[in-house]
């Protein structure tokens, strides 16, 4: 069931139950985000708009055009699909110029600034060099699992078009952009937690909590603790000594989205606010004096880092083969994608959610052929939806 | 049920679940209530509850359809300050001609309109707004507007919208033509392009006014969205 119907099926039964004595049944909406209230029409209806799409090469060709290259098509390339005798033909013809676009200089810039907003990061040397990493891969056809995972050269340069290998001077691990100084210095915070939300938000697509659907159990909050981990997994100070209370369910359940974090952050508590590792832990705590965290402020003794619920990660290069491992993380990737193409905003702060089933094609492709970047680029920019208006 | 659906489901449940037995509903947040994750001296510190609210959310959908629907077809996306500054180079705008005071030039507007146009803030951690506002349709019309006479001359001496070495005349006379729409707008010129476009100039207090409306008015519908 979609995020969507959860949510009105949720308004719905806990809305009307709540004051009344009606067993009416909740929800009725359609296991695709359709149904009552999630839209003002029903599925036949949105099914009827998009049967009702033509297929427009040209105006695609205007939009790829704008996205892979920044610039208007030539009416030379708008004519080659213009007068073309048939769909086949436009069909043709689309392809061969898009895939003209993404071999151009001009694509790197693009493929630079769209990772720039991506990681919502860049302007300086320092910053531009995770995006300028992401955009490499991105216009060389590589693995994108390699930003979790590649163990040199993470931090090139990017400049008039031309990508430069260079080597991160942080120290340390190395991961991709998971240990990137600059991604590191920019995210800097308290017990590392703003780090581990980029990690999260950027591919996995979705804010924390990550890791519900666990057994509801009553820890004597106001409400029931639905987490994977278990509830002992984390700190406070009657759980390992912990300074803050993790395991305080007055309000909020805290443990919802501290039982993932928890397990991440101390990954990367050893870098300083300058992005630099140190052999010792730097994040502080947010306590009067602002003490260095030490591990049992996240981790009760005996609890060890991981990047999920039993996906142990004992470090950095761990966690990102555990993060290149996950279907999710292809998934969000596909889907970053796949809203760039179609004008979309943010798919994490504005919630615009691609449903599995709107993609399913680019992921298995993408799975399957080694998570190339440029390939994945070049198969939604000319898949169906991306031509029908 | 997706990871999205229990996180919605906790929201939304634990806001609705308090308002239900009022006689209006507050509005609830897709987010914990406000100083809920806010803990004393010594347990924690202020999180960050931005994003969007149910309301906010079920207004989208009633308005745009669910995800199943809306993730299939094109938004309307701004086109990001860098591809206009292209753009306008490529319709034969010169970024570099400096205006005056009280008549700033294509170029000033644009150089001067990140702000309004939604650029970035790296530093804050935000990215470039491709979302369409009030502020930014009313810069990029500015623009288009002040450029206008650059394009004019321009168009026939584009390389971008030659074909065989010759390029498009914009207008035949005080009439549109196709040609120079298409190399404008960066897709065939239909009927209703050129239709627009001549009434424009005859509408207008003369034709040259009305060319300049007419050039503005077909960019900017041509780019509102990207």
């Amino acid at each position: 069931m979609k995020r969507i119907s959860i949510l009105l099926l949720t308004a719905s039964s806990l809305a009307v139950p709540a004051c009344t004595s009606d067993a009416t049944q909740p929800g009725g909406g359609g296991d695709d985000g359709t149904g009552p209230g999630s839209g003002s029409g029903s599925q036949d209806e949105w099914q009827t708009q998009l049967n009702s799409r033509v297929t427009d090469y040209n105006a695609a060709l205007r939009i790829a055009s704008l996205r892979l290259t920044g610039d208007l098509p030539t009416v030379t390339e708008i004519n080659q699909i213009a007068k073309a005798p048939d769909d086949a033909s436009k069909k043709t013809a689309y392809e061969t110029i898009v895939r003209d676009y993404i071999g151009r200089p001009a694509f790197a810039k693009q493929m630079f600034a769209f990772w720039q907003d991506t990681f919502k990061i860049g302007g300086t040397p320092a910053f531009d060099t995770a995006p300028a990493f992401a955009a490499k891969l991105s216009v060389e056809n590589g693995s994108y699992m390699d930003l979790f995972t590649k163990s040199a050269n993470n931090c090139p340069t990017f400049a008039n078009g031309v990508f430069a290998d260079v080597e991160c001077t942080n120290g340390g691990p190395k991961a991709g952009v998971l240990t990137n100084p600059g991604v590191m210095a920019s995210f800097t915070s308290n017990l590392a937690f703003r780090r581990v939300r980029w990690i999260q938000e950027t591919f996995d697509c979705v804010r924390f909590p990550a890791e519900l659907g666990g057994t509801p159990q009553d820890v004597g909050g106001a409400s029931l603790y639905t987490g994977q981990w278990p509830f002992t997994s984390i700190a406070s100070p009657t759980n390992g000594g912990g300074r803050v209370n993790f395991q305080d369910a007055s309000s909020a359940m805290c443990a919802h989205c501290h039982q993932t974090l928890n397990h991440i952050a101390p990954l990367f508590g050893n870098y300083d606010a300058t992005g630099a590792y140190k052999t010792t832990i730097q994040v502080t705590v947010p306590l009067p004096g602002a003490p260095v965290a030490q591990l049992n402020d996240w981790l009760p003794p005996g609890d060890t880092t991981a990047w999920r619920y039993q996906k142990s990660a004992m470090d950095i290069p761990g966690l990102g083969a555990a993060m290149a491992a996950d279907p999710e993380i292809a998934k969000c990737g596909v889907a970053r994608i796949w809203n760039w193409a179609l004008g979309k905003t943010d798919i994490v702060d504005t919630l615009q959610e691609v449903p599995t089933e709107t993609i399913q094609s680019q992921i298995d492709a993408f799975t399957q052929n080694g998570f190339k970047m440029k390939d994945l680029i070049f198969a939604v920019f000319t898949s169906s939806d991306f031509v029908a208006f | 049920m997706t990871r999205f659906g229990y996180i919605l489901t906790i929201l939304v449940g634990a806001s609705l679940g308090v308002a239900a037995c009022s006689d209006s509903i507050d509005e609830p947040a897709a987010k914990p209530d406000p100083g809920s994750t806010t803990g004393g001296d010594d347990t924690t510190f202020d999180h960050d509850n931005d994003g969007p609210t149910v309301w906010e959310l079920i207004d989208r959908l009633t308005k745009e359809g669910p995800p199943s629907f809306t993730s299939h077809v094109h938004s309307c996306s701004k086109v990001r300050i860098a591809t206009l500054g292209q753009v306008l180079t490529s319709v034969g705008v010169n970024l570099g001609i400096a205006g005056t005071t009280t008549a700033p030039s294509a170029g000033d507007l644009y150089k001067t309109g990140a702000s309004a146009l939604g650029a970035s803030s790296y530093a804050n951690r935000i990215r470039e707004n491709i979302g369409i506002t009030t502020s930014g349709a009313s810069r990029e019309f500015d623009i288009f507007a002040a450029g206008a006479d650059q394009i004019i001359a321009a168009v026939p001496t584009l390389g971008r919208c030659q074909v065989g070495g010759v390029g498009p005349q914009l207008f035949n006379g005080d009439t549109c033509t196709a040609e120079g729409i298409t190399c404008l707008i960066g897709t065939p010129a239909q009927t209703s392009h050129v239709q627009l476009c001549n009434l424009t100039i005859t509408g207008a207090s003369d034709p040259t006014v009305g060319k300049r409306l007419a050039v503005a008015a077909l960019l900017a519908a041509a780019y509102t969205c990207e």
